[in-house]
């Protein structure tokens, strides 16, 4: 539904976007997971058609958006990072004037603007000027704007930031809901628990490029791991690192002063084996935590540094 | 289609915000309104100056400069009322503009060619009626001392006459005359014809009959401001195009089927309907308060050439600026600046010579100088053709070169 081939975006000297491709089916949530500055933001405004591209092209069933822009845009919703909502007007005249630009008037907007404010839980305050809403709501009602004319693909640059966890899950909600619905999803997040929870496909990116595509648990594989022991202790001698280093059965993953990740490799001793000979080791541990392989062991093996960096 | 759509968002916008656009409203009429309450007048009154004269000479001169000011049609303007001592205590109420006092001694003084004072009383409280009453007698007693010493000989012979008890001889009578001919003769030069004459023209009634209209300040003020007021207006309304951006809306917007040309032509069309709206409630203002503002035609074609010309300049400014703050800044000290050159606060022809062209180059001195012509000389359409030519080629070339750099700057990511 979504093909995105060698795209390129620089801002001066910044390559913002570098050689980036990736597709989506039809009906897929695809998650692009990247810390801030990875270039998430870069690549959605050059798939919406907002940003033109240096280099690569972007096809939307079938059609270049750069070439076909306004055939293309009627079947994407946007829901970007920043609220873009009216605040002087209503919750439905915000939805009113978005609904005619795509065409939509009469009866069919009225019915449109009533479901759209129904699924976002927003019926209530629909006569409300939006500057009396609070920010989960204003959220829901761009959301809302991006629904109403009922896309085929739907783009969601970090949908949740700065709101409560009642209507992030709200958000996460719908966004399933629309998906189910058969709405091809491309959504953007630095919370990897978002994309863990939400996407069949994550792409993880950082300064501009793709560093791996696939599942999550294709993603963990791809990693080569099981555990993750995360230490916390006094790190910074050398020597410590050199003995971490020399460790039989981890992978070191990321060592600075303080913190210490190592990943338990699949296939070999095995947690309960490498645990004591870590803690044997005599390097000044001070706390553990194991956890599971997730995206951010994933992110960490790949980058060097934790998402949040 | 989406041009329509910003168009009716923006109204929209206006309506829901009534307290916003009233306020935006409020100030060049609440100017108006204070110029006016300061002539002393407002609505359909005429402006009335009361004098009070403090004769305490009652001599034959002091009854003709009286006389002088309450005659003929100028009663309708200037009301001269004779009082005495008490006259002092009514102007500490503040019941006249001004109270010009003719001391005791005073025509004998003139005509012995005895320096003399005539006292000028002015009331504080206003503004502008103290100070016509003042240059006035200013005027006049110019006048009379240029009389005293031109014909110095003459009004000796006529005080000496006064002073007579028998009525003066023939001979002396007609030596006077002969005398007062020969020096009118030597000024005939300069008193016929006159250097300075005074046209004055009324306004037309919609019969065509000439007729003695009410003076009303306002429409000698509110034309100006209520120019000043589109300028403001348009100023509001091209703002939202960089709140559109600093908001990530105008970014919204592009994702949905709109393209830059639609974007940028549906703010222009707004920004020129919301403009011309507003002086049409201006008009409509403007008519509640008495004002005769001309020929239907005339007044909405200026009032559409005006609102065209407001919208471009600001069009053109907002285009060229990279924030809000920095849009503002200059748009208020373009505004403000060209509406005071361009003569709405006051008339162009009571400033210096040197600022005319720069006036002209205003599209507020355009606007003001058409509806002066259609309000105080009574014209038609026929006669604001060059104003409705210069302030619709103007403001068209204007908002063109602003669109043009707005989609420039939108489709480089500038905005």
């Amino acid at each position: 539904m979504i093909t995105v081939e060698r795209l390129c975006k620089s801002f001066g000297s910044l390559a913002a976007v570098d050689d980036v491709s990736f597709s989506v089916n039809e009906g897929e949530i695809f998650g692009l997971l990247g810390p801030n500055g990875a270039g998430k933001t870069t690549s959605i405004n050059m798939i919406c058609g907002v940003l033109k591209p240096d280099g690569g092209r972007v096809v939307i069933g079938n059609k270049d958006i750069w070439l076909e822009p306004k055939a293309v845009k009627r079947t994407l919703g946007v829901v970007p990072q920043e609220i873009a909502v009216y605040e002087d007007l209503t919750a439905r005249d915000n939805l009113n004037f978005w609904g005619s630009l795509y065409g939509l008037s009469g009866g069919d907007l009225k019915s449109r603007v009533d479901e759209s404010l129904t699924t976002v839980g927003l019926t209530d305050r629909a006569g409300d000027r939006v500057k009396e809403f609070s920010g989960g709501m204003k959220r829901r009602l761009n959301l809302c704007m991006g629904l109403l004319h009922h896309p085929r693909v739907l783009l969601l640059d970090e949908p949740t930031i700065g709101i409560d966890p009642q209507a992030r899950l709200n958000i996460l909600e719908v966004v399933r809901e629309v998906a189910d619905g058969g709405t091809t999803v491309l959504y953007t997040t630095h919370y990897m628990e978002e994309a863990q929870e939400l996407c069949d496909r994550i792409a993880i990116m950082d300064h501009g490029k793709i560093l791996t595509v696939g599942t999550l648990d294709e993603l963990t594989r791809l990693a080569g791991e099981a555990e993750v022991l995360r230490l916390t202790g006094d790190f910074d001698d050398p020597s410590i690192r050199d003995r971490l280093l020399a460790l039989d059965g981890v992978r070191v993953l990321k060592v600075d002063d303080r913190i210490a990740v190592l990943s338990v490799e699949a296939g070999g001793p095995g947690l309960l084996e490498v645990l004591p000979r870590v803690l044997a080791a005599d390097l000044g541990v001070e706390d553990v935590s194991i956890q599971q392989p997730n995206l951010q062991s994933v992110f960490i093996s790949l980058t060097g540094k934790e998402l949040r960096d | 289609m989406a041009g329509l759509d910003i168009l009716r968002r923006d109204l929209l916008r206006y309506w829901r915000n009534p307290i916003r656009t009233a306020l935006l409203f409020a100030m060049p009429l609440v100017i108006a309104g204070v110029f006016a309450l300061a002539f002393g007048g407002g609505g359909g009154d005429q402006i009335s100056i009361k004098i009070l004269l403090f004769d305490e000479d009652d001599s034959l001169l002091s009854r003709f400069l009286e006389g002088a000011g309450g005659s003929s049609q100028r009663d309708q303007k200037l009301e001269v009322v004779p009082v005495g001592e008490e006259g002092y205590e009514m102007m500490e109420r503040g019941e006249a503009s001004a109270l010009i006092h003719l001391p005791q001694g005073f025509t004998t003084d003139f005509l012995d060619g005895t320096p003399t004072t005539i006292g000028v009383v002015k009331n504080p409280s206003e503004r502008f009626l103290p100070k016509i009453v003042d240059e006035g007698a200013r005027i006049g007693a110019v006048g009379l001392s240029e009389a005293s010493r031109v014909f110095r000989a003459e009004l000796a012979q006529i005080g000496d006459f006064t002073r007579e008890e028998k009525f003066p001889a023939d001979l002396a009578v007609a030596g006077l005359s002969s005398g007062v001919n020969n020096k009118l003769k030597g000024l005939e030069r300069f008193l016929f014809p006159p250097v300075v004459t005074l046209e004055s023209v009324s306004l037309r009634s919609e019969g065509g009959e000439e007729e003695d209209s009410d003076f009303n300040i306002l429409a000698y003020v509110l034309p100006g401001f209520s120019v000043m007021g589109i300028l403001f207006l348009a100023q509001s309304a091209t703002r939202d195009i960089l709140r559109d951006r600093e908001s990530g809306l105008l970014r919204q917007l592009l994702t949905a089927p709109v393209s830059v040309n639609d974007y940028v032509g549906g703010k222009c069309l707004s920004v020129f309907a919301v403009t011309a709206l507003g002086f049409a409630l201006f008009v409509i203002i403007g008519l509640a308060a008495g004002i005769r503002w001309g020929p239907a035609p005339a007044v909405v074609a200026l009032m559409l050439a005006s609102a065209l010309a407001a919208a471009g300049l600001l069009i053109l400014i907002m285009s060229l600026v990279g924030s809000e703050r920095q849009g503002d800044t200059l748009t208020t000290i373009v505004i403000i600046v060209s509406s005071m050159l361009g003569g709405a606060f006051m008339p162009v022809s009571q400033m210096p010579a040197f600022l005319t062209p720069i006036s002209a180059a205003t599209p507020v001195y355009w606007s003001t100088e058409g509806f002066a012509k259609l309000i105080i000389h009574g014209g038609g359409l026929g006669d604001i053709v060059l104003n409705l030519a210069v302030l619709s080629i103007v403001g068209a070339a204007l908002m063109l070169i602003g669109a043009l750099i707005l989609k420039r700057k939108i489709e480089r990511g500038a905005l």
